[in-house]
């Protein structure tokens, strides 16, 4: 069934169109700091070098590599982007799937707070609560954009939930006495599996956005490289009214690259999954 | 009471309840947070009252003051709320002795000029393009625009507006490099005057405008599609209803989603038009809380954001008016919420 399922999804161009340049660039990511051994906090040549043989995409205002900060910087982007979203879906999986369950009192005030949580914008949250942390390692800032991003998945999850929960495998558990957390974990999120993977993929790609805002405005992590690491310093020392338009390119590129394939991918499954979009 | 009064008041409650909790989430990150960055900041300028001690103690009194230390939690809290309401958001400490208010005040009328005619735009092309692309689905058009809009929706406004002022700004010189005016100006009714601000308008404007269009279209694109494959526009067709008549139906409903998507999304748009204000000089709230983070300036940090969401909360509050006026679900009491 999965094999079949992969042959099925191989069949759609979109799908992968975004697997070929996500896969690419994670890659790039993973291998790159390890072929390319050159320190991307480490002075290693003149300033504001132009790409070049020896410097492939130049240098910054302090000589450093800039190759060598994209290369650590996709790596970090994406453990970010991979742990804020798990984080996210964790939390919003849990929400839903229990509002949708349980009904009554329970549904009713879970849901007021993830409106309450869904009015305020998220990315305000993330820099409100990162303004107040000292040092701030990569985890730290995936836990800010996970805990402050969670809402829409809970409301969708719910919605899956509600129209699951009525089937008659739900009622064939039930009759057997199963418990309520082992017929949700067990029979329903299984059941949901397609569409929290979407969600995941969707949280992933606005979790490596938010990143980079949160870096642009000085929130982000206070040691090592990040995509919105590079652009900030870039933005700080003013590369574009300079013309050193190797710094800031680069890491945007890549950053739209990894998002757009990430939305792309949720795009493919979207199609596949519901046949009204699929048609002709 | 009609149904649209219930409907408002429902929302007015909802919205005064969110606003509480995020007092309540100002109030106690500094309180909450390991290592009290409130301390460590009034311990550093206790630290620094031999260079200028006068000033200082001052400062650190005032701070002492209004962060109510020493008083039970809960009086802190209330004081907290009630000084807010009454619209006193606190001292600066890097403008010290300026109020946070007064300062806010003097940079938000730059943002709001930005933000709210950059979101109407982009939600009015994003989604006319949008409709298009759905109507004409798997067409040469649709087939272009799509690419165009995933990425687009995919791009940060503060990229785009980096790569805009490189190309446009510094490359042709067509635009000015940065900043509301050049710098010089004095701020006046003049045609001189209003066509130098509209030339450094345009820049962070379009960045805005663009990169905020694709998302609309896309979500615009997939309703009409949902829409046209409907049962009632099957029937309305086998009728022989006109393709404009339908398409009419389509819109309007494919629209109501749209306005409360609006409501959602400005918070997100804000963001994102705040450290695109960085990558132009712009001297809006963005630039001002750039400046506030990066001196630690907690109270003028807490002002600018209760301003900021109480500004977003009251567009959420308009846009439920429209909502109401629009859907005719709610005229008759049809839907709940």
């Amino acid at each position: 069934m999965v094999s079949q399922l992969i042959r099925d999804l191989l069949r759609i161009k979109k799908f992968d169109l975004s697997v070929a340049i996500f896969s690419s660039i994670l890659i790039i990511g993973l291998v790159g700091p390890i072929v390319y051994e050159v320190d991307p906090v480490k002075m290693i040549g003149p300033p504001e070098q132009p790409p070049s043989e020896k410097y492939p995409l130049g240098t910054d205002s302090y000589g450093r590599d800039l190759l060598a900060q994209l290369l650590h910087g996709i790596r970090n982007s994406i453990y970010i982007g991979l742990t804020a979203a798990a984080i996210s879906l964790a939390i919003g999986v849990t929400i839903g799937a229990l509002s949708g369950y349980r009904g009554g009192v329970a549904d009713s005030s879970l849901m007021l707070i993830t409106d309450v949580v869904y009015a305020l914008p998220s990315i305000m949250l993330m820099m409100l609560i990162a303004a107040y942390l000292k040092e701030r390692n990569p985890i730290f800032v995936a836990l800010v954009i996970g805990v402050t991003s969670w809402p829409w998945v809970a409301r969708a999850v719910r919605s899956q939930m509600l129209s699951l929960k009525s089937r008659d495998f739900i009622y064939m558990s039930r009759m057997a006495g199963l418990s309520d957390i082992k017929i949700i974990f067990e029979d329903l999120i299984p059941n949901m599996a397609s569409y929290i993977f979407m969600a995941f993929v969707l949280l992933m790609s606005g979790a490596m956005i938010a990143e980079a805002g949160l870096s642009m405005i000085g929130l982000g992590v206070t040691r090592g490289v990040s995509l919105g690491i590079i652009l900030y310093w870039a933005q700080l020392l003013e590369s574009v009214r300079r013309g050193i338009w190797w710094w800031f390119i680069p890491p945007g590129a890549c950053l739209v690259a990894l998002a757009t394939s990430l939305l792309l991918l949720s795009t493919a499954l979207d199609e596949y999954f519901s046949p009204r979009l699929r048609g002709g | 009471m009609s149904p649209i009064m219930r409907f408002i008041l429902r929302r007015v409650g909802f919205l005064f309840l969110t606003f509480i909790v995020f007092m309540l989430i100002i109030f106690a990150l500094p309180r909450a947070i390991p290592g009290n960055p409130l301390s460590t900041l009034l311990s550093q300028l206790f630290q620094q009252a031999q260079a200028n001690p006068e000033l200082i103690k001052a400062v650190y009194k005032r701070l002492m003051d209004e962060f109510g230390v020493g008083k039970p939690v809960h009086i802190q809290f209330i004081d907290f709320i009630s000084r807010t309401l009454r619209g006193d958001l606190g001292t600066s400490i890097a403008f010290y002795p300026r109020k946070v208010g007064e300062i806010v005040a003097a940079y938000l009328p730059w943002s709001l000029g930005l933000l709210i005619p950059a979101t109407l735009t982009s939600w009015i092309i994003g989604n006319s393009l949008g409709a298009l692309a759905g109507y004409k689905r798997k067409s040469a058009v649709d087939n272009l625009m799509l690419p165009v809009f995933l990425t687009l929706s995919q791009t940060p406004y503060y990229w785009l507006a980096m790569i805009l002022l490189y190309v446009f700004a510094v490359n042709l010189g067509v635009f000015p490099i940065g900043g509301a005016y050049s710098s010089g100006r004095i701020p006046s009714l003049t045609f001189e005057f209003i066509a130098d601000v509209l030339s450094h308008y345009i820049l962070p404007f379009l960045s805005i405008v663009l990169s905020a269009m694709g998302g609309w279209a896309i979500g615009m694109r997939v309703m009409v599609i949902y829409e046209l494959g409907a049962d009632y526009i099957n029937y309305a067709d086998s009728l022989g209803l006109p393709d404009r008549k339908l398409l009419r139906y389509v819109f309007k409903n494919s629209m109501l989603p749209q306005i409360t998507g609006l409501a959602l999304s400005f918070g997100t748009i804000l963001g994102g038009s705040l450290i695109t204000e960085l990558v132009f000089n712009y001297p809006g709230t963005g630039y001002l809380l750039f400046r506030a983070i990066s001196t630690l300036d907690y109270p003028l940090i807490q002002g600018v954001f209760i301003l900021l969401i109480s500004t977003l909360l009251l567009a959420n509050l308009i846009v439920d008016f429209v909502y109401a006026y629009i859907d005719p679900r709610i005229r008759t009491g049809y839907l709940g919420e």
